[in-house]
């Protein structure tokens, strides 16, 4: 009689701890594709992260472009902000390749910290886009809602970019380099010619660095998962 | 001094500026810079478009500075990009960077500047179209055949290593059509149709488009004929599909045609005629009505006067209230047919049904004081003594008999005729209330049994019964004689009493009341049933047809009538005389009155056996010994 109850419960128990496996399990398992930071032997591969990376910053660029010419046609017709806007981006102290055959001389993975510290230095100011821009009188919601999606979509980018340098050049301890973002005064200006002129500048350069972001993440992937032969 | 050389200079400028334009010149016009692309965004070019010459030959010098750079460039290469253009070849040409272009109109009378115009090459690049575009009919074995398209990307644009990522589109149409048909073929290189109009020549194109750019040109047509026996294994198929739906309508007309009708009776079916079971209409051509309605099952129609029976609804009525019990009687009619059979102890043998227990209630054990209680049922017409039916007494009659006496229901769907004892042909005029309920009859009636036994024991009974038959009968027919009779009747009560259990004779013919109408306030008029068997020509005398109960007195019970003779009608007072006298004759005798007294106990002890619609001479019996 002992030996059956106790084997019962055994058998009970192991069945209890079974399920509690399986579950965290399917939990573990369903929850992210991608490996974890620093892992070696990573399962996703690098085409996956390098499709993925490639579709994100085009979907970003996209959004961008959209919401600069929403931006100009609404509040930017002649005031002449162009001729002011020269120069004027924060991530020009960074120095990334201004052409092709200046990209295809970088190495990857200094192109892949120079993507990095792009992508970085939009953190701050594409916080400080959503906030200031719902606080618009008549807040536009084309623009709000694309600055709310890309502001998510960077964060993903980012994530995404440092997997695949994880991969790429694993164990290299980066220096984060970024540039500070200085603009957040000129965004809640009273002035509204001066405020205008820093969310189109603002919105200028956004432009224009997540085209960069893309087209060097295009070479990366051709380079790289195909060998200069996409 | 001053002053004049001022003027003087005014007036040379002056000078020159008129001999200018006496002969037409001037300065240039202001250009304008009005396209910049890049085809693979490595180079770009811009062009203007010149403003006024001014007469005089002017020349154009494009200009630009940098964003983030001071001095100013002059454009590279005017030549590449044609007349008014500037070419920035790769080494001059910057991504990501706002170049900031002016273009200069010089003549020998002045020059002009244009605006400056803004450009970024990320945002102007628009590629060649596609190369080497060709067509190919491909006609496999096993598989449709298509046309199969094929091109290049441009020359120019570097997609193998990524740096612009092209996305093509190819449109197509017939010779002679007006409209393109347009195929997104995504980054392939090639595209297959399969929908192709055999027989006709089709144009091709196909054009480009980079990632965050601008469509290219569509390329030079391509063109290819289509011969007519293009995807002939089509039109196999649709062969056979035609030729097999034409054997099924084939077939399907053929089982129309032979079947047609029963299938339109089976969808649609006739409406029946009218029709009678079992009804032959020859029979009705013929004429022969009788086999004819024999056919139909009914017999005897058109009916007969026998369907008369049915029809009417007969209350027995017993004729013994002649019988000496009647006197008792103070208001009406002693009716008649009451009966106390009574007093006599030993004639319950074979009395019947009314001396049984099971019959007999309790209520029997009281004799009633007061005699003038009964009331005989209708149509007692006949005093047939012997014969008694007792009515249920009246309420008014006998307050003490009231509440003892329970009463006979007589269904009404009874058709029952309630042969009536009727006296030969004596004239019961004394009954005037007749309670259409209960008819008890005494000994005869429904019980076979009841009347042989007591034929056998009551000889001495019968016998003077017979004898006031006879008597009655001889009277039956005056009014008079009825006076007689109750006298007579009244003397013999006692005697007649005993006798009463006799219930008559079977011998005795039943006499029949019949329903003769029913009058508008609910009185019955009843009427002496003709019986056929009897023999007694003076009981259908008029004076008994002519008697009436026609008056409802009133309801008892609900469901109880107490007919009365309707006084106006006939001429009851010469019977009334002997009623009023039979009671006052009563007391005189003794016997009588002993008797008188029980007449009330059989009668409501006939009352009592509700079941029963005749009651057995021998009830009267019970209560008496």
């Amino acid at each position: 009689m002992d030996n059956k109850g106790s084997s019962q419960k055994a058998g009970s128990l192991l069945l209890l701890l079974l399920l509690v496996s399986n579950l965290l399990l399917c939990k573990s398992v369903a929850s992210l594709p991608i490996c974890p930071s620093g892992a070696v032997n990573c399962q996703v591969s690098l085409r996956d992260l390098f499709d993925r990376a490639v579709i994100l910053s085009h979907y970003i660029h996209n959004l961008s472009s959209e919401m600069f010419n929403e931006f100009d046609k609404r509040y930017a017709q002649g005031r002449g902000f162009i001729t002011k806007a020269i120069n004027s981006c924060h991530t020009s102290s960074l120095s990334t390749p201004e052409d092709k055959e200046q990209a295809q001389q970088v190495h990857h993975e200094v192109l892949l910290s120079m993507i990095l510290g792009v992508l970085r230095s939009w953190n701050d100011p594409l916080y400080h886009l959503v906030t200031e821009v719902r606080g618009m009188q008549e807040a536009p919601d084309a623009i709000l809602s694309r600055a709310i999606e890309i502001e998510e979509q960077n964060k993903r980018l980012l994530e995404g970019m440092e997997k695949i340098v994880g991969q790429v050049h694993p164990g290299v301890k980066e220096n984060e380099v970024y540039s500070v973002w200085s603009g957040l005064p000129s965004l809640q200006m009273a002035d509204e010619d001066t405020r205008l002129f820093a969310f189109y500048n603002l919105l200028h350069c956004l432009r224009r660095d997540s085209h960069k972001i893309d087209s060097y993440l295009k070479l990366l992937k051709c380079r790289i998962i195909y060998d200069s032969n996409c | 001094m001053k002053e004049n050389v001022a003027s003087t200079v005014v007036f040379i400028l002056l000078l020159f500026l008129n001999t200018n334009l006496l002969n037409g010149q001037s300065p240039p016009g202001k250009p304008e810079i009005f396209k910049c692309r890049s085809p693979e965004k490595e180079t770009f070019t811009c062009w203007w478009k010149p403003g006024a010459d001014g007469g005089l030959p002017t020349s154009y010098t494009l200009t630009y500075h940098k964003e983030g750079e001071t001095f100013t460039h002059e454009c590279p290469d005017y030549k590449t990009g044609g007349p008014n253009s500037c070419y920035f070849n790769k080494k001059h040409t910057s991504i990501w960077t706002i170049y900031i272009i002016t273009v200069n109109a010089t003549n020998q009378m002045g020059s002009s500047s244009s605006d400056p115009r803004y450009v970024d090459v990320t945002y102007i690049v628009e590629p060649d179209p596609p190369v080497n575009l060709t067509l190919e009919l491909k006609q496999p074995e096993d598989r449709k055949p298509y046309l199969w398209i094929k091109w290049f990307p441009p020359t120019l644009v570097d997609v193998r290593s990524g740096w612009l990522t092209l996305q093509y589109e190819i449109r197509l149409k017939p010779e002679k059509a007006a409209e393109w048909e347009t195929h997104f073929a995504g980054q392939q290189t090639q595209f297959k149709i399969l929908s192709l109009y055999p027989g006709q020549k089709y144009l091709v194109q196909v054009h480009c488009k980079p990632d965050h750019g601008f469509w290219s040109e569509w390329s030079p047509e391509s063109s290819i004929p289509i011969p007519n026996d293009f995807s002939m294994t089509d039109a196999t198929v649709w062969i056979f599909v035609a030729v097999l739906s034409a054997v099924i309508c084939l077939i399907m007309v053929w089982a129309v045609a032979l079947k047609g009708y029963s299938m339109v009776t089976c969808i649609l079916p006739p409406v029946p005629g009218p029709k009678i079971k079992g009804f032959d209409t020859h029979l009705l051509e013929k004429g022969k009505s009788e086999e004819l309605l024999s056919a139909l099952g009914c017999q005897d129609f058109p009916p007969t006067s026998d369907c008369e029976d049915l029809l009417v609804e007969f209350l027995e009525v017993d004729d013994s209230g002649d019988q000496p019990l009647m006197p008792a009687h103070s208001k009406e009619h002693p009716g008649q047919g009451v009966k106390p059979t009574h007093s006599d102890p030993d004639s319950d043998s074979g009395r019947g049904s009314c001396d049984s227990p099971s019959l007999l209630s309790e209520k029997c054990d009281e004799p009633r004081a007061n005699p003038s209680k009964f009331h005989t049922p209708e149509g007692l017409e006949k005093a047939e003594k012997p014969e008694t039916n007792v009515t249920q007494p009246q309420g008014p009659q006998g307050t003490s008999v009231e509440g003892k006496i329970p009463s006979f229901h007589v269904s009404g769907s009874q058709s029952s005729t309630w042969p009536l004892l009727q006296p030969p042909g004596l004239h019961y005029s004394r009954s005037s209330y007749h309670s259409v309920a209960v008819v008890c009859k005494l000994g005869l009636g429904t019980a076979g049994a009841a009347p042989t036994l007591l034929d056998k024991t009551d000889t001495r009974a019968l016998k003077p019964s017979q004898t006031i038959e006879t008597g009655g009968e001889g009277k039956a027919a005056e009014h008079g004689e009825s006076e007689s009779f109750r006298s007579k009747t009244d003397q013999d009560a006692a005697r007649l009493l005993p006798q009463d259990k006799t219930p008559l004779t079977s011998a005795k013919p039943l006499e029949y009341v019949e329903i003769h109408k029913v009058s508008k306030d609910g009185a019955l008029a009843l009427l002496p049933k003709q019986n056929e068997n009897s023999g007694r020509a003076e009981k259908t005398s008029t004076p008994e047809t002519s008697k009436e109960y026609s008056k409802v007195s009133r309801v008892m019970d609900s469901n109880i009538l107490v007919l009365v003779q309707d006084r106006r009608a006939q001429n009851l007072a010469p019977f009334e005389e002997p009623a009023k006298e039979a009671p006052p004759s009563l007391p005189q005798n003794p016997a009588a009155v002993d008797l008188a007294s029980f007449p009330a106990a059989p009668s409501n002890c006939r009352l009592q056996l509700g079941a029963l619609d005749y009651l057995h001479p021998t009830g009267f019996m019970h209560p008496f010994q």
